[in-house]
């Protein structure tokens, strides 16, 4: 069955669960090709239906082995999975190293995984609007899961945080990831502090920690007070791996409690505030950029700033009046 | 359709089999990547099937694969039949490392695209993939 | 790049005369050493006025060794002419075996494949589709016994290549079928590789978790060094390390760092340093700057003698000498204009026997390309031949000893060895470099500033960046090819034998080796009671991993028959 490139026919199939269908949408949202934003509007009323994990942490802490396993968790489950790993991309030559994947290739065969590797493309902290709408053509396609993993070790780029109704951020001892984590106030963002690699010096004292900082950080009555988990997801041994049970029911208990407080509302209220705000910027930018570049004026502008005849704040003004006051003159 | 900005060439780089040399297929990746591609990096132990499946949910543009066990002409077949089974006909079909000059011809009529033998300058291979990936 | 080196088709009709005048004077490139050493134009004895002959440098066969462990080195015995064997089957493996040696071949080399040395078997669903593609498998005794078919094992020195915790159970089928020969192991003399640690590198990682190489490893270095005297049970292959892109004083330190994690190990076993040390040995790579390479072994044999002294107590010379192989490097080949490269190993045999080599391999030509035909292999052998008998290099010891230049470059890499094997000390030590994937990442980033040394033209290889010439159309010496029916008929063989053997007696067997890996003994010789009870490889592994807590098959697709 040859799948065309004609967009409303993928759209058809990617609603039908194709995989193919799915693997080429996400590539159009990606490159923003001309009917991207058609595509949306018809794959829109299909998704929210997912549960959405996020996992985010610094560099090497292990989050690519956990996500490996708490997919086999969740498989073992009988649920379906899709998988979101965002890479940084590099300032300078705009590639990427999209190499998480090595880690999850065990899962390739699997029918019920979908595992779609992304570069931040100039996003750092990893969550541009392109990455909302492809968790969102994922969830059309049809999964029960979706993991978005994410960099992230500032307040900052915790932007999964917005996407995600469940939050891991993975930790681990001695590196002063934890310390880092307390420091930006990402214990109480995170709704689960996964302390990996809890084999290594300094696990004990890590636990302690993160325990006294939740111990002062405050929170209101019947406030989801985050979970402290400790995790061993690589061994050469199986018997060292450790905490996934663990993880996977206080995982569970979030959901649980979210569905229970109708928080979930919220939460679902945020992520589409979050892609509204993203779009939005999106297409001002698109709009203004539109017209400042084909007229040179950009130049201009930042020419006269330059020489102290003008500034940023003022020149926006300007151009916001003729962007907007010329289209609701032209209304009238 | 037509072509817009932010278009990243997305090239998966892989070894098939029990194959252990990976010198080659991690510098080509690297450079891929500072070439400004987007680098899907497979690693060791791959099979025709899982290489595929990745390369289908990945939309990639490219499928390196990297041969120097003197696998070439048995894993080949295998990678080129799972591509035409799940339509990838368009996705670059290219492979680096040690083989006979002779088993080139053979390797381009079994389905790949370019080989590149160990000692190309890397220049070459990203001169041919820019030239050569599909458009859209 | 320079107009006159780049590549110029030499069909064309024009000749360019303007520039056939710049390559007239045409100057090097570059004034460094291939690692990156820089030079100067010339060495006098003013570099060498702090040098201390006598504690330093001493003649061949004088501590600290770095003119040559033996005071008479070629003229007492040349060098043992061994080039690597591994075809296909045992049969075709040593058909060719016989062939190098009717041609003047001195030692026996054979070398596994890739299945063998992931411990699987050849009817192993992972196996199936590789097996003797580049090297034999020997699943079971069967096996060994075809390969070492009408072979005076007592006459022979036999270099068994296998490198992987595999190589236990290698050393157990040979031992096995000398037993069953009727051969006394005690008179066996030979080598096996069998140097775990390094081959996680060379893509074995699922094989050689780093405890079980050091386990096995140690197992068969123990055992050797009480019931094989006359057999050497490791060649730490620093080679192999060489092969991914690090420098020359890189290569020693990392190498004499793997080796340390063994010596410690037989230590913490309660062998003494003067029991085993005598028969340690090394596989050395020869890249393609000579003079650098000659000074990185004298070096290297130098700093040897001084560990082991200094750091490990040892009092018998015997265990101060840095006995060494060589492999030609195959990095250093290409494809391109194929023939260049019977001059390149040339060039680096060359380099081999003027730093004092025990025993050499020389690579064919077409080692980036295939295996070797029978005229590759022998063209290959001759290579050594003509070193050894035309060329005189073997008349005196250490011939480049003295040079201001040798001994300047000599002093030069030992000082920059230490000061990596220093930065692995601070690092935590070999064993940590190795969990953290330090080495990994040092090994990752040298390769990608070779390519693109290459690629910019700062390391010249004539054919790739220089001289480049239309693609040959066919290879020279012809291609071996690996017969698909000797793989199919040895797989068929596999399967008979499993189904055809005595289960009880096997059981037996493998609860000994099971019970004995439980109890932290040696479990060499009851790898060589279930090698004599046609246990195969990948079951005496496998079962040996379990008790460490590993997954029966390293490739995870197979299960245990031994429940």
């Amino acid at each position: 069955m040859t799948v065309s490139k004609n967009s409303g026919n993928l759209v058809e199939h990617l609603l039908a669960g194709d995989r193919r269908a799915a693997a080429r949408l996400i590539t159009m949202v990606e490159n923003e090709t001309d009917d991207h934003h058609e595509i949306m509007r018809r794959i829109y009323p299909n998704t929210g239906h997912a549960m959405i994990l996020g996992v985010t942490g610094a560099a090497g802490v292990g989050k690519s082995s956990l996500t490996d396993h708490v997919i086999g968790k969740l498989r073992e489950q009988g649920k379906t999975v899709g998988v979101v790993l965002v890479d940084p991309s590099s300032p300078f030559t705009g590639g990427a190293f999209l190499g998480d994947r090595i880690r999850l290739q065990r899962h390739a065969r699997d029918e019920g995984v979908f595992i779609r590797s992304m570069a931040s493309r100039g996003y750092l902290g990893g969550l541009s609007r392109a990455t909302y709408d492809v968790i969102r053509i994922i969830e059309a396609m049809g999964r029960d899961v979706i993991i978005v993993e994410t960099l992230g070790a500032g307040q900052d780029e915790i932007d999964v945080i917005h996407i995600a109704q469940t939050c891991l951020l993975v930790v681990t001892p001695g590196m002063g990831d934890d310390i880092q984590a307390m420091k930006a106030g990402l214990m109480e963002v995170a709704h689960i502090v996964v302390l990996n690699k809890a084999d290594l010096e300094g696990t004990d004292t890590c636990l302690r920690h993160l325990q006294a900082t939740m111990d002062v950080a405050r929170f209101d009555e019947g406030a989801w007070v985050p979970r402290i988990v400790a995790t061993v997801s690589v061994a050469s041994k199986r018997e060292h791996i450790q905490g996934l049970d663990e993880l996977m029911a206080a995982i569970a208990e979030h959901q649980e409690y979210l569905h229970k407080n109708e928080a979930i509302d919220r939460v679902k209220f945020q992520r589409i505030e979050q892609e509204l705000g993203l779009i939005f910027k999106d297409a001002l930018q698109k709009l203004v950029l539109k017209g400042l570049k084909g007229t040179g004026k950009k130049k201009k502008y930042i020419q006269k700033i330059m020489e102290g005849k003008s500034d940023p704040y003022s020149v926006v003004e300007e151009v916001m009046k003729t962007y907007i006051l010329s289209r609701e003159e032209r209304q009238t | 359709m037509s072509k817009k900005r932010k278009k990243r060439i997305k090239v998966l780089i892989t070894k098939v089999g029990l194959d252990g040399h990976d010198r080659g297929a991690k510098v080509i990746a690297s450079l891929l990547k500072e070439a400004g591609m987007e680098v899907i990096y497979l690693g060791m132990y791959q099979t025709p099937e899982g290489i595929v499946k990745t390369a289908m949910d990945e939309d990639v543009d490219v499928i390196g694969v990297s041969y120097l066990s003197g696998e070439h002409l048995v894993f080949t077949p295998k990678i080129v039949e799972e591509m035409r089974k799940n339509n990838l006909d368009d996705v670059l079909l290219i492979a680096g490392g040690t083989f006979p000059v002779e088993d080139i011809p053979t390797m381009e009529e079994m389905g790949i695209d370019r080989v590149f033998r160990a000692g190309t300058l890397s220049g070459e291979i990203m001169e041919y993939i820019n030239k050569n990936v599909r458009e859209s | 790049m320079d107009e006159a080196r780049k590549g110029k088709k030499t069909s064309q009709r024009e000749v360019d005369w303007d520039n056939y005048l710049k390559a007239y004077y045409e100057k090097p490139a570059s004034f460094k050493s291939w690692s990156g050493y820089d030079l100067k134009d010339i060495y006098t004895p003013r570099d060498r006025v702090k040098e201390d002959y006598h504690r330093n440098v001493a003649d061949a066969g004088t501590y600290p060794f770095t003119r040559g462990i033996h005071q008479n080195m070629f003229r007492g015995r040349l060098w043992t002419k061994r080039e690597v064997v591994g075809i296909g089957s045992p049969e075709d493996t040593h058909a060719r075996l016989r062939y190098l040696f009717e041609h003047g071949g001195s030692g026996l080399n054979t070398i596994a494949d890739v299945t063998y040395e992931m411990g699987l078997d050849a009817d192993h669903p992972w196996a199936v589709n590789e097996v003797g593609l580049t090297g034999v498998n020997i699943t079971s005794i069967k096996d060994m016994e075809t390969l070492t078919k009408d072979i005076p094992l007592d006459k022979v020195s036999w270099s068994l290549i296998t490198a992987s915790t595999a190589a236990s159970v290698t050393m157990a089928q040979y031992v096995a079928v000398a037993e069953n020969g009727g051969y006394e192991p005690a008179i066996l003399r030979g080598s096996i590789q069998n140097d775990p640690i390094h081959f996680r590198y060379c893509g074995f990682r699922p094989a050689c978790p780093l405890d079980l190489s050091i386990k096995l490893g140690a197992d068969v270095m123990e055992y050797c060094t009480r019931r094989l005297p006359k057999w050497y049970y490791t060649t730490v292959n620093m080679y192999d390390l060489r092969e991914q892109g690090i420098t020359a004083p890189q290569e020693v330190a990392f190498g004499f760092g793997i080796a340390m994690c063994y010596i410690d190990e037989l230590i913490r076993r309660g062998l003494d340093i003067d029991e085993f040390a005598p028969r340690f040995t090394f596989y050395v790579s020869c890249h393609i700057d000579l003079f650098e390479e000659v000074a990185k072994i004298r070096a290297a044999r130098r700093m040897w003698a001084k560990l082991m002294k200094e750091k490990y107590g040892a009092k018998h010379p015997k265990s101060m000498q840095f006995r060494f192989a060589v492999h030609t490097a195959g990095c250093s080949l290409v494809p391109q204009q194929p023939l260049n490269n019977i001059v390149r190993i040339a060039y680096e045999a060359l380099a081999a026997v003027l730093a004092g080599v025990q025993s050499l391999h020389c690579c064919s030509y077409d080692e980036p390309m295939c295996l070797p035909t029978e005229e590759a292999h022998l063209q290959a052998l001759r290579t050594q031949q003509i070193l050894a008998y035309e060329t005189g290099v073997t008349n005196v010891a250490d011939p480049l000893g003295g040079s201001y230049y040798v001994e300047t470059l000599t002093d030069e890499l030992e000082e920059e060895s230490w000061k990596i094997m220093k930065q692995v000390e601070e690092l935590g030590g070999m064993e940590e470099a190795i969990r953290t994937e330090w080495l990994d990442r040092q090994f990752e980033a040298e390769a990608v500033k070779r390519q693109k040394e290459l690629d910019g033209g700062e390391k010249l290889v004539v054919g790739v960046n220089l001289f480049t010439t239309e693609q040959e159309k066919e290879t020279p010496l012809g291609i071996q090819r690996v017969s698909e029916q000797s793989a199919r008929k040895q797989i068929e063989d596999v399967r008979n034998l499993k189904r055809n053997r005595d289960m009880a007696k096997l059981s037996d067997a493998i609860k000994r080796l099971r019970d004995d890996a439980g109890e932290g003994k040696n479990v060499i010789p009851a790898m060589v009671q279930a090698t004599q009870a046609f246990g195969t490889t990948g079951e005496l592994l496998g079962i040996v991993r379990e008790v460490f807590g590993y997954p029966y098959d390293p490739m995870e697709t197979v299960e245990s028959p031994f429940g």
